[in-house]
């Protein structure tokens, strides 16, 4: 009995003590920021060197995984100050703007820092006139080919240039006719074209951009004659086609890592997929002979890619301004995005970046994506419910990728995002 | 005794057949941990000895887990939240369903009524204001916000009620004719009688805390309180999933609750803990 | 039964402190929010019963969830308790390898359910999963899985049994020792055989164990989300689109916290019903 109590008061002892210890701070500002869980080695290198370089200021950064950002976020905003900096994901920005939990920051940049990003970019950390995120990364997608499944086949490769790009009525026809050999050879297990976000806005809204579509009312708030109309439909029937009608195809692939280790082991002719896919695949799978050929688009239509990514922004509430803009201004600046490009392969929202490493970019499949950027991007839309708005789309192209009437799919949704965006009116 | 022997047979080789079940994800995440890092699939289509029997065994994500990614600390701040939750919870859940389980007093059948909806309501609507609560109290970012809320539980209480009930009243009825007072009834009648019971929420209390993510990522930020799961988690993100990271820190954070288990389960053989007093 | 007014309510106290902090406050408050709507950047309104209305009158998504919460904790729960009892019978002995099998069935419940489901959905996956190519060297065709309406909520089911039977089993497993053992011998004496001893003895003395297991695992049950939200996020085409994850995504992504909260509190009518019939008809007829 006697020994059981000595392990309480012990436990208790201990407990207070840990206590002390975690609120404990010296005299030194402390900012709380929140981020993205990626490899917890590669982010504390960068906040170590930042450390260095403010040594007034102390970083508590709580890396969240992926799946749980978002709520966390949902939970930790409306109340309290911290976190004093998070992680962004740029077309969110306007919800959290409009929600008043982030802070202006066109006090703290000249427009000669700012003609550094991307101009997509900006825009795309932008609400209602004012910045309010500033770009921590950016990306492209374009369409990846496996060289040795074409050569098997007798197929010509996809082009490079870009005014000689493929569309998507040719992307089709490679994929049935490459797939339709490749069976009669025996390699039943291989498909046509794989889509790496399969119901993502981000991966899908592109196609029926490249017809002509709106994808949003001018107000940021009407969806109603956008997504349901013709030109959307009739991009997204083609979608439907690649997996109900051709099915080359697969259904039910909705993770990038998996889609990435189909392509990489020789499962798919070819990927619709991110840049981010360059690194990874050249690192993972070095036997893969594979090329990447510009974004495809719809004959009577024009290019379109999608473009976007990570920015970093300033809670409204915080205490501490002037050191979480600091802290901003050195993982947004150029030694950071350089270093954490070589760290994590991401690609940069800033152009003195790409200028600055012209061995890892002076590329033809870098080549491909830089021209997408610069020539063929549109940000997602730019409404306060983006969240809402991704969720919906993202559940309507997931059903009509499983077979779903395309219309009465759109319809719906049109109905579902009208109604969670009266909250905005 | 031949059918016997047989009967016997039969029991095992049906054990051995669910056992397969249970064993090839198992195995096969084991050799996922002890791969190094690299694809997934090429090693489970098509099904080779290699699936199961990495070529190449290494420790090097385990090493690197612990070393570049703190999940020792991490282990550390869920064991120690784990057991705080267990011997708290242990006391005032046993207490509360003593309570119910002999006693009659005024509006019981209500306050009974409330524990149970306690575990009926899901932990996603209550978050936000509970959030509200532990920054009133201020205690947010510190072990208490992840100790406190996690010590009454509902389900715990509902448990000790069942068993208690299945404890004879007489046996207490007799240590108070004798003169013992109420807490010593509980200590030492009550409670050595319901070991199984409370080894089995030490069980639940432990697995419930060691399998939170949701609530730590909200209520504790800084690094140094990073729970297990957290860690765990990270290593599925939008971009890549490191399999061999995720598996091995998998692997790593099933071994507390998996000993614990191991080393209660004697609680469960009939004989063992015989009390004679039935 | 002890009648006495203070000592029950002061073994009480520590536990109905903490409960109405951290757990039945916050309770308040969100079925409170349940009948209110709020408008982005203003205070909420109170709105009655518009939240609940338009869920049952307009909304053919939570009407297609509640089905499909049903029809997933009908399987599900009876599964659990049958399977959950069994394992523990058959493992309610003193035998050398019966530690070993014992361990083994519980092993999943120490993993979270997150890892489970993503280990899962990887052994599942519907082209080259482990599953499908084991099924490939036994000469069967391959599986769809989680990618097909009609076998993801099966997977599902399957999924939470492997990963949950073991934790339930520990309860029957606890529960068995508190049976006497001259109960035992005395029927053996009577010459029952070890069936009718089963039936006519060990599930009545353990009804009040099935009592708590059916209600834990029918809230557990009702309440699950994890393995939705890896493994099919509601797919295919709204097969596995259960409530509590129709209600995370009103919370976390729709920032609708008036439906989020009106789905939950239908959840928790419908929970508290299911328990309510089970505890009844589990009553215990028996008092030592």
């Amino acid at each position: 009995m006697k020994k059981k109590g000595n392990t309480f008061l012990m436990l208790l002892v201990l407990m207070v003590f840990c206590t002390v210890i975690g609120s404990a701070s010296a005299s030194a500002v402390e900012l709380e920021v929140v981020w993205m869980g990626w490899p917890r080695d590669r982010v504390i290198t960068l906040i170590e060197q930042f450390e260095t370089e403010n040594p007034d200021i102390k970083v508590d950064i709580q890396l969240i995984p992926f799946s749980q950002l978002f709520s966390t976020l949902e939970v930790r905003l409306p109340t309290g100050t911290t976190p004093d900096v998070y992680i962004v994901d740029g077309p969110v920005t306007a919800s959290y703007a409009a929600r008043g939990y982030l802070l202006p920051l066109d006090e703290f940049y000249s427009d000669q820092e700012l003609a550094e990003w991307f101009p997509s970019s900006i825009e795309s950390g932008s609400y209602d006139g004012k910045l309010y995120s500033i770009p921590y990364a950016t990306s492209s997608a374009a369409l990846y080919y496996n060289k040795e499944l074409f050569d098997k086949v007798g197929y010509p490769l996809p082009p490079s240039d870009p005014d000689e790009r493929w569309t998507w009525e040719d992307v089709a026809t490679a994929a049935v006719e490459i797939q339709k050999a490749l069976h009669d050879m025996g390699d039943t297990d291989v498909w046509g074209l794989l889509i790496e976000q399969i119901d993502r806005p981000y991966q899908l809204l592109p196609l029926a951009q490249s017809l002509g579509a709106e994808v949003i009312g001018s107000n940021g708030l009407e969806v109603d004659g956008c997504i349901n109309s013709p030109t959307f439909v009739e991009a997204a029937t083609f979608y439907w086609r690649l997996f109900n009608e051709l099915k080359v195809s697969p259904q039910g692939v909705d993770d990038s890592a998996v889609a990435r280790e189909y392509f990489g082991t020789g499962k798919a002719a070819m990927m619709l997929g991110a840049e981010w896919n360059l690194v990874r695949l050249s690192k993972s799978f070095p036997e893969l002979q594979f090329g990447v050929s510009p974004h495809p688009y719809f004959e009577n239509g024009v290019p379109v890619t999608p473009t976007g990514s990570w920015h970093v922004g300033v809670n409204s509430r915080t205490e501490h301004t002037e050191a979480a803009v600091r802290f901003v201004k050195y993982m947004t600046g150029f030694d950071a995005s350089l270093l954490w490009h070589q760290l994590h392969g991401h690609s940069p929202a800033r152009m003195d970046v790409y200028k600055a490493l012209p061995e890892v970019f002076d590329t033809d499949e870098w080549g491909v994506f830089l021209y997408e950027m610069e020539h063929t991007a549109k940000t997602r839309p730019a409404t306060p419910g983006y969240l809402e708005y991704e969720l919906i789309l993202r559940e309507t192209f997931n059903e009509i990728h499983y077979g779903a009437d395309p219309q009465e799919a759109l319809n719906n949704a049109v109905r579902r995002i009208q109604r969670e965006f009266r909250k905005y009116r | 005794m031949l059918y016997r022997r047989i009967a016997e047979c039969v029991l095992v080789f049906i054990l051995c057949i669910i056992a397969l079940v249970y064993l090839v994800p198992f195995l096969w995440t084991a050799a996922s941990a002890l791969r190094p890092a690299g694809p997934m699939y090429s090693y489970a289509n098509p099904l080779t000895l290699e699936t199961f029997i990495p070529k190449n065994p290494t420790l090097q994500n385990f090493f690197h887990i612990f070393t570049k990614q703190r999940f020792g600390r991490a282990m550390f701040n869920s064991l120690f939240v784990g057991t705080s939750v267990v011997a708290l919870g242990l006391l005032v859940n046993s207490m509360a369903g003593f309570a119910f389980a002999k006693f009659d007093f005024p509006l019981k059948n209500l306050f009974f009524a409330l524990v149970l909806l306690t575990f009926m309501v899901p932990f996603e609507s209550i978050v936000i204001p509970l959030y509200v609560v532990v920054q009133r109290m201020g205690i947010s970012n510190t072990y208490s916000a992840l100790i406190l809320p996690a010590i009454a539980n509902g389900m715990a209480i509902f448990l000790f009620r069942q068993f208690f009930a299945d404890i004879p009243t007489e046996l207490l009825e007799a240590a108070r004719v004798d003169g013992a007072s109420w807490a010593r009834v509980f200590f030492q009648f009550l409670l050595p009688l319901s070991k199984p019971a409370l080894v089995s929420v030490m069980i639940m209390l432990f697995l419930f805390n060691w399998n939170a993510l949701f609530w730590p990522l909200v209520a504790v930020h800084s690094s140094d309180l990073e729970v297990v799961q957290v860690a765990v988690t990270t290593h599925v993100a939008q971009e890549e999933t490191h399999w061999a990271n995720l598996f091995s820190s998998a692997f790593a954070a099933s071994l507390p609750p998996m000993l614990l288990f191991l080393f209660l389960q004697r609680y469960f053989v009939r004989g063992i803990s015989g009390t004679g007093l039935k | 039964m002890f009648k006495e007014k203070s000592t029950p309510l002061l073994f009480l106290a520590p536990a109905i402190v903490l409960l109405v902090i951290f757990k039945l406050f916050p309770i308040g408050v969100a079925l409170w929010e349940s009948f209110r709507f709020t408008p982005i950047s203003q205070e909420s309104i109170f709105v009655g019963l518009e939240n609940y209305e338009f869920l049952f009158r307009d909304d053919p998504v939570f009407w297609n969830s509640l089905l499909v919460t049903l029809k997933y904790n009908l399987i599900i729960n009876p599964l659990n308790v049958v399977v959950a009892l069994a394992l523990a019978l058959l493992l309610n002995r003193s035998r050398p390898y019966v530690p070993f099998f014992r361990s083994l069935y519980f092993l999943p419940s120490a993993i979270s359910y997150t890892v489970v489901a993503v280990v899962w959905g990887v052994m599942l996956d519907p082209y080259y999963g482990l599953v499908n190519s084991l099924l490939a060297k036994l000469g069967f065709s391959a599986q769809p899985f989680f990618s097909s309406p009609s076998q993801s909520l099966g997977s599902l089911v399957f999924v939470g049994l492997w990963r949950s039977v073991g934790y339930w089993m520990m309860f029957y497993l606890a529960g068995l020792q508190n049976i006497p053992k001259t109960v035992y011998e005395a029927a053996d004496i009577d010459g029952a055989s070890k069936w009718q001893q089963i039936w006519k003895i060990t599930l009545p003395l353990l009804s009040r164990t099935t009592a708590f297991v059916l209600v834990s695992s029918i809230s557990f049950n009702f309440l699950t989300f994890a393995p939705v939200f890896i493994l099919t996020k509601g797919g295919p085409r709204g097969a596995t689109n259960v409530l509590m994850y129709e209600s995370y995504k009103s919370a976390f992504v729709n920032i609708d916290m008036g439906r989020a909260t009106a789905i939950s509190s239908i959840l928790l009518v419908i929970i508290i019903a299911i328990s309510f019939i089970s505890l009844r008809l589990n009553k215990a007829e028996y008092e030592y």
